[in-house]
């Protein structure tokens, strides 16, 4: 068994390591398909489902989050199908009117087309990516974050809401929490909050340019490319 | 009703025992002149059966009948909206709503008369006469009952019942004569899909499952049933656990699996215990265990009791709650068959699914096959309910129309109203107006028209429902039941039910309702599970059937069933008032007002709780 699978991922030939995510072999190929949950290194929730794709088999084609989805030989892959498109810009507002006060939530609704938000807008603190979650669970072994309740009750919680001795201070989830960096003309206030739409250079190439990723570092390092603080 | 397990019976170690065991509980059964069989399902134990069946007890023990009359008190029949039933064999004397007070005639009369008691029969509302055999009612005549049947036939909690009912039968035949491969074969010719609601071929499930990679390999069967209205399932568990179980072992020898769990709510505490006995009698009797009836099949099955999670029906949730771990679905694009409970092959299939392994293995795929439609083979159970006369569990080949189930099974609406609407599947399956009843029931179809067939509820509503407010309903089931993992099902729902609400109070627009669909849409496409998936429905085919509603909420402000607090209006009827002051003393808003016998409905004061509709006797209270 060789150790690389090759698939097709838009039309274009990819290689990628057996056993690695369409997400990772696509970006790796810098075709973007924004996400918001999903860290290398971390377990695949496919919780925001921003990364979802069409995957063709046998001519039927069935939609599924690229971040839970393994590379096989031979797969064909459409990231960016109207269909696609379409579902992902409405999720990415869906995502900006829930928690408008992101800087990577917000760079995330301008790179999928977001130009007008018509939900009226709840301001929360937490989207439940779960990156603080599993970074603190995976990768420090601690588990002083985890969801609590089901449905519109669940929130991230200490235990028993109380910082825990085995915490470690790491800070990682602040580090990687989407919510931390606030859009760049500084937070929004309840009942002003807009779609901040400020970045021109993104929002081109959000339009001319749909698989690019060059430079593009949406829901990694949550970085606006033109106002760099 | 709880019963304590029999005395412990011989273990059977090989095929003739148990036809030697089977042809003994016949016998027994022989010995009596008449077999009286009471329902005491979980319907039947709500109106009141239990105190019938001690009463009956009773009365037989008084006039020293014990010995001549055996009373079977059985799982669900089905016909609930009758109960408690009661069904007197040889005869097959039918009768209804039985109270205590009934017994000491049906004792005298019935028992040692022959003679039926002519007020206890089913009365049929069509041809107004009294039916005095259970197999001449509409209701019964017009199903087709191949597992429902059998809840009649057996006491749930004596498997000798069972095996006097050629239980079991379908195992030895599986183990004596038929390799896995070929019961898979079987199975698989037989066109049998997973009853729990995705329709998946079962065959094809268990050869995926045979095939994976990894030991031990677990059977599951699951029992977590969660849709308002539906208890198919609750009563093939109750009522006849070990045909279940036998599907399992069927099950558990073509997959080469070892261990089994049943995974049922624990708000079905008669399900549970039935089950319960149903193993550990089984376990006694040696089919349960290490090698059953002398094959090298070992299997065991332990009893899971769920939390109450709708979304623990969902499969990969179940897996993980059965870990003991929060019920959360995982993405299914490994399948479970390969990586399920415990990471290892698992198999899970519904109640229903497996209660009919036995009869395609005993009557052959071609007999199963030749009932149903192309692509949906078999019969079917759904649970009738809502505005319909009888309502209560219906078996039905694949195929039949809504309408027959409808009208002619159901008996129509129950209050001369006019049915509007049904919706199949559960609180996530479609609505379907009255024009489309001639749809065949069958998987594909209702998926094309916008529903499912879902596990097998069906809700009927009149005109009096509001479709938008059936719509809202659903969507608060299931926002209270989504597990909240991701973000579409999480949030699109909550903005779903969001614009909803705006709607049913007056505050709807054109760009609010397609942004309503395109939600819906991005919902169904973008879910992580079936819950989110299939989500949507209501709305979407209540926006696809019934546009003219929601138009009428969003521009004219107006609800035309009249559900919608914030958009209708009472007045009073001046040609039909008499003056009589009823709604006046009746409002417990002061909203009604007279000056010169003339009554009037305030509208700012009035809540619209409609107590004074009720209060009039000359319906002179008009709603708009």
């Amino acid at each position: 068994m060789s150790e690389y699978v090759t698939l097709t991922i838009n039309g274009a030939k990819v290689k990628a390591p057996r056993g690695s995510s369409v997400l990772d072999a696509a970006l790796d190929y810098g075709i973007c398909i924004p996400h918001l949950c999903h860290m290398r290194d971390l377990t695949p929730i496919g919780a925001c489902r921003l990364c979802i794709v069409e995957v063709v088999t046998n001519g039927k084609s069935k939609v599924t989050a690229s971040c839970t989805l393994d590379v096989q030989e031979g797969m064909v892959i459409l990231a960016h199908t109207e269909k696609i498109l379409k579902a992902r810009k409405n999720i990415a507002e869906m995502l900006v009117a829930q928690a408008p006060n992101s800087r990577a939530i917000q760079d995330i609704a301008l790179k999928c087309g977001v130009k007008q938000v018509r939900y009226p807008f709840r301001n929360d603190n937490c989207v439940l990516c779960g990156r603080c979650v599993r970074a603190c669970t995976e990768i420090w072994q601690s588990k002083s974050l985890g969801f609590v309740g089901r449905g519109k009750e669940r929130h991230v919680a200490l235990p028993f809401d109380k910082r825990p001795e085995f915490c470690k201070r790491c800070n990682a989830c602040i580090d990687l929490c989407p919510m931390t960096i606030t859009p760049c003309p500084g937070p929004m206030k309840k009942g002003e909050e807009a779609l901040c739409g400020l970045c021109e250079s993104q929002l081109s190439m959000a339009q001319d340019m749909q698989d690019s990723c060059v430079d593009c570092r949406l829901g990694e390092g949550f970085d606006c490319v033109r106002k760099k603080p | 009703m709880l019963k304590k397990s029999k005395n412990i019976m011989k273990t059977i170690t090989n095929t003739n025992d148990l036809r030697k065991l089977s042809e003994k509980s016949k016998e027994e059964n022989k010995k009596y002149d008449k077999i009286v069989t009471l329902c005491a399902g979980t319907g039947c134990c709500a109106s009141g059966c239990l105190p019938v069946i001690t009463s009956l007890r009773e009365e037989l023990e008084r006039k020293n009948l014990t010995q001549n009359v055996k009373i079977r008190t059985t799982g669900c029949h089905g016909f609930c909206e009758q109960g408690p039933l009661m069904v007197i064999e040889p005869g097959n004397i039918f009768y209804c709503h039985v109270k205590p007070e009934d017994v000491s005639r049906i004792v005298s009369q019935t028992l040692e008369q022959d003679k039926v008691v002519e007020d206890l029969l089913y009365m049929d509302s069509i041809s107004n006469k009294k039916i005095p055999y259970e197999a001449d009612i509409p209701f019964y005549k017009l199903q087709d009952r191949i597992v429902l049947i059998q809840n009649k036939l057996v006491d749930p909690c004596n498997i000798n019942d069972y095996i006097a009912n050629a239980g079991y039968s379908a195992l030895t035949k599986a183990l004596t004569t038929m390799n896995p491969g070929e019961i898979i074969e079987e199975i698989k010719k037989s066109g049998l899909r997973g009853r729990g609601g995705g329709g998946f071929p079962t065959g094809k499930k268990w050869e995926f499952c045979r095939k994976a990679k990894g030991n031990p390999k677990y059977v599951i069967c699951n029992a977590d049933e969660g849709d308002p209205g539906a208890y198919m399932d609750r009563s093939i568990l109750e009522g006849n656990p070990h045909a279940v179980i036998e599907g399992m072992l069927i099950g558990a020898f073509a997959i080469e699996a070892e261990h089994g769990y049943i995974y049922v709510r624990n708000e079905y505490p008669l399900a549970v215990n039935h089950a319960k006995i149903a193993i550990q009698q089984a376990e006694e009797l040696g089919l349960l265990g290490k090698n059953i009836l002398g094959s090298k099949l070992s299997f065991d099955i332990k009893i899971a009791r769920g939390g109450g999670a709708f979304v623990c029906g969902e499969s990969s949730a179940l897996m993980v709650s059965l870990e003991g771990k929060v019920g959360e679905p995982r993405p299914k694009d490994i399948h479970t068959t390969e990586k399920g409970f415990m990471d290892l092959p698992t198999n899970l299939n519904n109640v229903e699914t497996w209660a009919n392994i036995p009869f395609i293995i005993n009557k052959g795929a071609s007999w199963f096959a030749s009932k149903g439609t192309a692509k949906s083979k078999g019969t079917k159970i759904f649970a009738l309910t809502g505005q319909i006369k009888n309502t209560g569990l219906v078996e039905v080949p694949m195929g039949i129309s809504l309408r027959k189930i409808i009208y002619d099974i159901g008996g129509g609406a129950s209050n001369g109203k006019k049915i509007k609407a049904v919706q199949t599947g559960g609180p996530s399956g479609g609505c379907l107006p009255e024009k489309l009843f001639d749809l065949p029931v069958d998987f594909e179809a209702l998926a094309e028209a916008g529903s499912m067939v879902g596990s097998g509820g069906m809700v009927v509503m009149d005109e009096s429902t509001c479709m938008v407010d059936v719509a809202r309903y659903f969507l608060e089931f299931l926002i209270d039941e989504s597990c909240g993992k991701c973000v579409p099902c999480r949030v699109g729902l909550s903005r779903m039910l969001e614009i909803i609400n705006d709607i049913t109070e007056g505050r709807g627009t054109e760009e609010k309702l397609n942004l309503l669909e395109e939600t819906a849409q991005t919902v169904s496409i973008a879910s992580l599970c079936a819950l989110g998936k299939t989500a949507p429905n209501p709305v979407l085919s209540t926006i696809k059937y019934f546009r003219s509603e929601y138009e009428a909420h969003i521009e004219e402000k107006r609800c035309p069933a009249g559900v919608c607090r914030e958009l209708i209006h009472y007045s009073i009827n001046k040609d039909k008032c008499k003056s009589c002051g009823a709604c006046l003393k009746a409002c417990p808003h002061n909203a009604i007002s007279v000056k010169e016998k003339v009554y009037i409905i305030n509208d700012e004061a009035c809540q619209k709780c409609g107590i004074c509709k009720e209060s009039c006797k000359f319906n002179a209270i008009d709603i708009k």
